[in-house]
């Protein structure tokens, strides 16, 4: 894996970004407002799952609303990211928080984009209410870790 | 008219802050959860903006996703504001001469008092929000309004550590 | 169209994992990676905080007192590389090796600590350049 992360370190864009002082921050900046719209649209969903939307509206539809933006945020957060990691790689591959995270991170976006998404959009009623509050309760708590894990490598990582 | 620099050299100085601003792990959980409420509450305030302006969740009614939505924002917005005022009693100084420190209270008021005048001017039309037109026309510019201004504050929170300004 | 969900959301998932790492600060906001100094003096304050600690240092260059204030880890990451509150005294010799500020000649972002009795410390923040200072 450490090839990768050389050849990331070596890109011109990273370059670019290392020697600019802007660049990097309101990159950074943008990707934050990125996330925070992609965790946004996570928590809706998750509170619909966990039984507090409005009664009779329809989960399905707000499952596929709320999937529009998160895939909109998330080609938003890609964007913002790229030139961040590839700038820092070879500081991000020595951290065991960081590698953590992905590890957890990976496990979140499969559970989100699977057993998640499939209890959201199913029928009302097909499934039994504690799959989808716990589906819900375990989303939520998550991208929650993914963001704390994140937060924490500046710390101990 | 006095200066409040002696104050916040009193706040920096106690013991509780002092041990805060050195503390391995009171700090960092306190740091930490200030960004996570952080982005709950502003990630739900943006969906919210999105219904208002129609750019998601438009089969769902307004008052209803509002209704629903407010207190999650609300129990999201207090730990987000308790653990904010914590962070500046740390290191008042530092951020009271930080222009991106100043520049987002400003905003995160604005975007308050945006919020409340629109609550204001509907509240007593709460069931017809969405026939209403004079309602759906206030909700179009105040979700407009609100987008930008959270915008604003979160990207002005992420200059705060920048020393591009003395 | 799920293959692609799946795909948008794990890329977008691992480059928001990255972003962190960065969180607080940008090392090339701040500082010149391409000004590494060497600095020799005296401590007069070092600030053990949080997020980042400060040490304070006076060198003579040419005569006269340059007064540098310097950034390092955090008090759990200092900690963790050996380093104590109680190895800083006001008035100690030390030597700091790190990079200038970009837009303040008095500031540089700290990344090792050599105290007088020869031990050695690293204390750079997470996020800085990969110049090897770090223990690995």
């Amino acid at each position: 894996m450490l090839p990768f992360f050389q050849w990331c370190d070596g890109l011109a864009m990273s370059q670019a970004y290392r020697d600019s002082t802007y660049l990097f921050p309101l990159t950074q900046a943008l990707h934050i407002l990125a996330v925070t719209v992609f965790v946004g649209a996570i928590v809706i969903g998750d509170m619909w799952l966990l039984g507090w939307g409005p009664v009779g509206q329809s989960r399905a539809s707000i499952a596929r609303s709320a999937q529009r933006v998160l895939l909109w945020a998330g080609l938003a957060v890609l964007v913002t990211g790229i030139p961040q990691f590839t700038t820092n790689a070879l500081t991000y591959q020595r951290s065991w928080l960081f590698v953590l995270k992905m590890y957890l991170l990976a496990v979140t976006l499969v559970f989100t984009a699977t057993v998640r998404w499939r209890v959201a959009i199913a029928e009302e009623g097909r499934l039994p209410s504690w799959v989808t509050r716990a589906v819900g309760a375990v989303s939520l708590s998550l991208w929650m870790a993914v963001t704390i894990s994140g937060r924490l490598i500046t710390y101990y990582g | 008219m006095p200066s409040i620099v002696p104050t916040f050299e009193w706040l920096e100085g106690l013991a509780w802050t002092t041990a805060l601003r050195e503390s391995p792990y009171g700090y960092p959980l306190i740091e930490t959860s200030h960004v996570a409420c952080i982005v709950i509450f502003a990630g739900l305030v943006i969906m919210m903006d999105l219904r208002l302006v129609g750019l998601a969740f438009t089969n769902a009614p307004l008052a209803q996703i509002q209704r629903r939505l407010f207190p999650w924002q609300m129990g999201a917005f207090v730990p987000s504001t308790a653990t904010g005022i914590l962070l500046f009693c740390v290191d008042p100084l530092r951020y009271y001469l930080n222009v991106f420190f100043l520049a987002k209270l400003v905003l995160l008021v604005l975007a308050g008092l945006n919020a409340l005048a629109f609550h204001l001017k509907t509240y007593r039309r709460a069931d017809r929000w969405d026939e209403d037109s004079q309602v759906t026309a206030l909700a179009r510019f105040a979700g407009a309004a609100s987008l930008l201004l959270w915008s604003a504050t979160i990207i002005s929170s992420r200059l705060i550590p920048n020393n591009w300004f003395k | 169209m799920k293959t692609k969900t799946i795909l948008v959301l794990l890329a977008a998932g691992a480059l928001w994992a990255v972003q962190p790492v960065q969180a607080h600060h940008a090392f090339a906001a701040e500082y010149d990676q391409s000004k590494p100094v060497t600095l020799n003096g005296i401590i007069t304050r070092m600030e053990w905080a949080n997020p980042h600690g400060w040490i304070y240092l006076d060198t003579k260059e040419g005569g006269a007192v340059k007064h540098w204030m310097i950034e390092t880890a955090a008090p759990s990451q200092l900690s963790r590389h050996g380093l104590k509150k109680a190895d800083f005294t006001d008035g100690m010799t030390a030597m700091v090796k790190g990079y200038q500020g970009k837009t303040d000649p008095g500031l540089a972002n700290g990344r090792t600590l050599v105290l007088k009795d020869g031990r050695s410390f690293y204390i750079g923040s997470v996020g800085g350049p990969n110049d090897g200072a770090e223990p690995r």
